[in-house]
């Protein structure tokens, strides 16, 4: 059932993105190709609501930890600088979504703007595509009697790359688009 | 005039005014105004000086009826300005804006193009001590994709050890046309004393700071901390230079601005660009 629904997925992305091995991207193609790679950023979004909300089991937090980093290329980093040290701490995406697990609040609200902002794609000389997907996060942090004891705006600038791929399904090669998502530069905005 | 200054105003309120429409997250209901009029990426600086997006940040392409449009434009470069910036005159700031998005000769930000270059500061641990050196970056073409460069490196460490010495001194600092036939044996004189070593080279000797940066750090003597501020230098129109850099702070005028505006001359130009491209 689960190879079936791959299958259904992988000829989906092969039709909807028919003909984009093209070497420039028609705007059609690129609007796309946005679309799959919003998705990403808003399950990758859904994920850290997940992993930081402290109602969700630990082993629960742990298996979406998982799915989260199976959004990204290996060895993305997420970079992150507050509003008063502009020098950028480094985390494995895992190292940081399991320091989000473990934050010592006993509430965690972590809400989403409405604005995405989609860069254009750029080529990258190994014929990869590469854009920038930013959101910005609201972070409330509480503690045991309720109150905000910790809140901020962060700013989050998504790396996102676009392969082109070739899959064989029943002996014939369907070419499709792979979006993974890439390092996440985080940027406190405001502080209370 | 007064038609004209009505289609501003209500282009302004469009400008900073928040936008509902575009698909998302939502999960904050709250007053995203500061967010939407925020320059938020440095491509979105482009597109705006270029009009070539609309408020809510979704491309305009050729064949658009708003795209490149001369009067949203004008209202999109107004915004791209620091409000707070003492290097920016009013009227400079008018004549860069009546230039740019002149009817007849319009000019263009073209993010591909040349001239235009990024500047970081690094700090490393020199020897033992944290040192701050400037890097200079240029994009480059490299099969059918692009790529940042490393086109320099300031590092006034670097620099001093080749500061043009005493005049009269440097002078004297040569090996007579007849040293083949003695073997060369007064070439000790070279490097003698290193302050003046590079003199005996050839006319076209130029030091390359990033040869020594990269010789540094291959030695072990020099390892790579962190980063500070980015920030741009633009040259892409003619008869002016301006520098962007970003500023994270509330309020509608934030994000990716111009914080520079000089007017400058093409031999200022040249000798500007030399710098960060030499």
């Amino acid at each position: 059932m689960k190879t079936y629904k791959s299958l259904i997925i992988l000829l989906f992305a092969g039709f909807a993105l028919q003909g984009v091995a093209q070497d420039n991207l028609s705007p059609e193609r690129k609007q796309a190709i946005d679309s799959l790679a919003l998705e990403k950023v808003r399950d990758l979004s859904k994920y850290i609501s997940l992993i930081g909300d402290k109602d969700t089991p630990f082993s629960e937090a742990n298996r979406v930890i998982d799915r989260a980093v199976e959004l990204f290329m290996e060895g993305s980093e997420v970079g992150v600088s507050s509003l008063y040290k502009e020098e950028i701490n480094y985390y494995q995406v895992r190292e940081y979504l399991e320091r989000l697990m473990r934050l010592n609040y006993s509430k965690v609200d972590i809400e989403w703007y409405k604005i995405e902002y989609v860069s254009d794609l750029e080529r990258q000389p190994d014929g990869t595509y590469v854009g920038v997907i930013t959101i910005f996060q609201k972070f409330s942090g509480y503690d045991q009697e309720g109150g905000l004891v910790y809140q901020d705006v962060t700013k989050k600038d998504i790396t996102v790359y676009v392969k082109r791929k070739e899959t064989q399904i029943a002996g014939k090669l369907i070419g499709f688009w792979d979006v993974l998502l890439g390092d996440i530069r985080v940027k406190e905005t405001t502080k209370e | 005039m007064k038609y004209s200054i009505t289609i501003l105003i209500l282009l302004c309120c469009a400008f900073i005014m928040p936008a509902f429409g575009q698909g998302s997250l939502s999960s904050i209901t709250g007053d995203e105004t500061d967010l939407y009029a925020q320059t938020k990426q440095v491509n979105q600086f482009f597109r705006r000086f270029n009009n070539e997006e609309d408020r809510y940040g979704n491309r305009y392409y050729p064949g658009d009826s708003l795209y490149r449009d001369n009067a949203f434009r004008k209202v999109y470069l107004e915004m791209l300005f620091d409000k707070e910036s003492p290097f920016i005159q009013k009227s400079q700031k008018e004549e860069f804006i009546n230039h740019v998005a002149d009817v007849d000769n319009p000019v263009f930000l073209d993010f591909h193009g040349d001239n235009w270059f990024a500047e970081v500061p690094a700090t490393f641990m020199y020897y033992k001590k944290k040192e701050t050196l400037l890097l200079f970056l240029q994009l480059e073409q490299e099969n059918l994709g692009y790529k940042w460069v490393i086109t320099n490196v300031y590092f006034d460490k670097f620099l001093k050890k080749f500061n043009k010495g005493d005049k009269e001194l440097v002078k004297s600092k040569f090996l007579h046309p007849m040293s083949h036939e003695l073997d060369f044996m007064n070439m000790y004189k070279v490097f003698q004393d290193p302050t003046y070593s590079e003199y005996y080279a050839s006319k076209t000797f130029k030091p390359d700071y990033r040869t020594l940066l990269f010789y540094e750090v291959k030695m072990g003597n020099m390892e790579y901390q962190n980063l500070g501020p980015l920030k741009f230098h633009f040259f892409q129109v003619d008869g002016w230079y301006f520098e962007v850099n970003f500023f994270n702070r509330p309020g509608n005028n934030s994000g990716w601005l111009i914080s520079k505006l000089y007017k400058i001359s093409d031999k200022e130009k040249e000798d500007l660009i030399r710098f960060y491209l030499p």
